[in-house]
């Protein structure tokens, strides 16, 4: 069942290449601030790699725009950047860097800067940063509207002074921009009136110009974890549904959202009954996607409670109901990062494996939208530092977008595996 | 209780000034290296992570626990998966009074084998707490503790 097969088109871009396509960006620009230990030899990047090009990234988020070019944001060593490929990431034009100067980037594990562009071809950033030490985030946006060879001053995304992170950008199909991300405001004023308050909020707010200003931000949803990505996508124009690791009692299980046109939060569905009871934060949000067909796919993350690694389920009313889980891992082995992508009836996943010394994305596809599933199979890996697995696509065809420290930067189509159809 | 120290708004200034927090590089073979240094011995290790907001409500209590001496070795791992600069997590030490503790940070970007090496089933959640008694079996707590339970198993395993 675990079939190996490479990709005859693995499109990696060398980190010789990324240094060349950067020389028209100030060298003081790119060096991160840096503070090094030397009794002990510490320091905030052990490999020195120390420079903000995409090679030496710890993030990297991919997106389509409507006319087949790949954008690609990415964040390390205190800077986020952005470039675009008209070729399918065989090559990339000149990056530009969004921070204006090196910033302490929120690197949580699950955090990411965020690109998307909209129907008249804008170009929005978003991230996060620490904006103090107690660790409290700030997220900001930065527009770009001469095609993303500029961007404008990063803003923040709301003027509420208490903590955000975890942005993530959609385009909705009405050509807006919808943000969510999650939002301490609400545990600020419990702490202030003597209460408790788990987790932090799930905050939303639209853009109607590209992302150049957000309106004000609207809580959809208190007590939420406080750590983990939120998944988004659309329901219909207008009508975003938003997976998130809510807490239920104890337990950081997953529920969804769909919002109706009017930006009302519909009800809280629960995805599944994991009942993983655990006070922490495991770093590990969900994934969501919508078939053609209205019907929603989740793919998460477990790591207690009934059921344990990476798991899969569908709705078809409309997310208000959730399949059994299954597992998408074969028995014995531990899977984690799941991501979840459709393509008119086909539905993949990937997620990743760790042995101890190897880290293996493996993939599996649903041609009747998640009724039936094929084989899982290892579709790259890598044996040092790597990004999570995500699932892009430009509206033919699926392909894995994988950041690894050793193999760069790679987008691997998953419908050229020789997957028989 | 024997000091519950508090920090006030003047020292947190001085923070920055202060002597830099020792704190040893936790890389590959890190975790063996810990479980031999206190062999026979009873220890917790508590690993914990500046973008981990649980973790970081929690710290000022295990400074608390180690100012109370109550005879079990205490370890603190700084385990953020992008490795933080070092001088951030000195001053989140110090501020937790936890500046004199035996203080490690990840030191290695390929923080997946780390994890692996300490426990295959972890993922990297954080806080994770692992009781190591005297004979060498281990416990795992995952998520924040309870600290009623943890000076319970201290006076158990300290004798």
């Amino acid at each position: 069942m675990s079939t190996t097969t490479r990709s005859r088109r693995q499109h990696v871009v060398s980190a010789a290449v990324l240094l060349l396509l950067t020389t028209t960006v100030p060298r003081d620009r790119l060096t991160a601030q840096q503070s090094h230990d030397h009794d002990s030899g510490l320091r905030a990047d052990p490999a020195g790699c120390t420079d903000a090009t995409l090679s030496c990234a710890s993030y990297a988020t991919p997106f389509f725009d409507r006319t087949g070019r790949l954008w690609l944001a990415w964040s390390g060593n205190g800077h986020v950047g952005v470039s675009v490929s008209t070729d399918r990431a065989r090559s990339f034009a000149p990056p530009v860097l969004v921070t204006r100067e090196a910033v302490r980037l929120d690197n949580g594990p699950d955090e990411r800067p965020q690109v998307v562009v909209d129907g008249e071809g804008r170009v929005a950033v978003a991230f996060a940063i620490f904006k103090d030490d107690r660790m409290n985030g700030q997220i900001f946006t930065a527009a770009s509207v001469d095609g993303g060879r500029s961007f404008g001053a990063p803003r923040p995304i709301t003027d509420d002074g208490s903590s955000q992170r975890f942005v993530t950008l959609n385009v909705d199909p009405d050509g807006t921009l919808f943000a969510a991300w999650i939002d301490k405001r609400h545990v600020v004023a419990a702490r202030a009136a003597g209460t408790d308050f788990a987790g932090a909020s799930l905050a939303v707010a639209r853009s109607h110009d590209g992302g150049a200003r957000f309106d004000v931000a609207r809580i959809a949803k208190d007590n939420i974890c406080e750590c983990c990505r939120l998944a988004v996508a659309p329901a219909g124009a207008g009508r975003p549904a938003v997976v998130f690791r809510n807490i239920f009692g104890g337990e950081r299980d997953h529920a969804v959202i769909t919002f109706a046109a009017d930006g009302t939060p519909g009800p809280v569905s629960r995805v599944s009954e994991d009942h993983w009871a655990i006070d922490a934060c495991p770093h590990h949000g969900p994934s969501l996607a919508i078939a053609d067909d209205g019907s929603y796919h989740v793919a998460w993350f477990s790591g207690g409670g009934v059921r344990q690694g990476a798991f899969y389920a569908r709705s078809t009313d409309g997310g208000r109901s959730f399949s059994t889980p299954v597992p998408l891992a074969d028995t014995g082995h531990r899977s984690t990062r799941p991501y979840v992508r459709t393509q008119g009836s086909d539905v993949w996943l990937a997620w990743k494996e760790f042995d101890g010394e190897r880290t293996s994305v493996l993939s599996r596809v649903s041609h009747d939208r998640g009724t039936t599933w094929g084989p899982a199979r290892i579709i790259a890996g890598t044996s040092d530092f790597s990004d999570h697995p995500i699932l892009t696509g430009d509206g033919r065809q699926v392909y894995l977008s994988w950041l690894t420290r050793l193999e760069g930067y790679r987008l691997i189509p998953l419908t050229l595996l020789g997957e028989s159809r | 209780m024997i000091a519950t120290r508090v920090i006030s708004a003047a020292a947190l200034a001085l923070v920055s000034a202060l002597p830099p927090v020792a704190i040893r590089p936790f890389v590959r073979g890190s975790w063996q290296q810990i479980r031999r240094e206190h062999a026979g011995r009873p220890a917790i290790v508590h690993f914990w992570g500046l973008t981990c907001a649980p973790c970081l409500a929690e710290l000022p209590q295990w400074g608390r626990l180690l100012a109370e001496q109550r005879g079990t070795d205490l370890v603190f791992v700084a385990a953020d998966a992008v490795p933080e600069e070092p001088a951030h997590v000195s001053s989140m030490l110090t501020k937790a009074a936890l500046s004199t503790a035996e203080n490690w940070m990840f030191a290695d970007h390929f923080v997946d084998r780390l994890v692996f090496e300490v426990d295959p089933e972890w993922q990297g959640e954080l806080p994770i707490t692992i009781l190591l008694a005297r004979d060498g079996t281990t416990s795992k707590i995952v998520g924040t503790v309870d600290f009623a339970a943890i000076r319970a198993w201290i006076d158990r395993h300290a004798r």
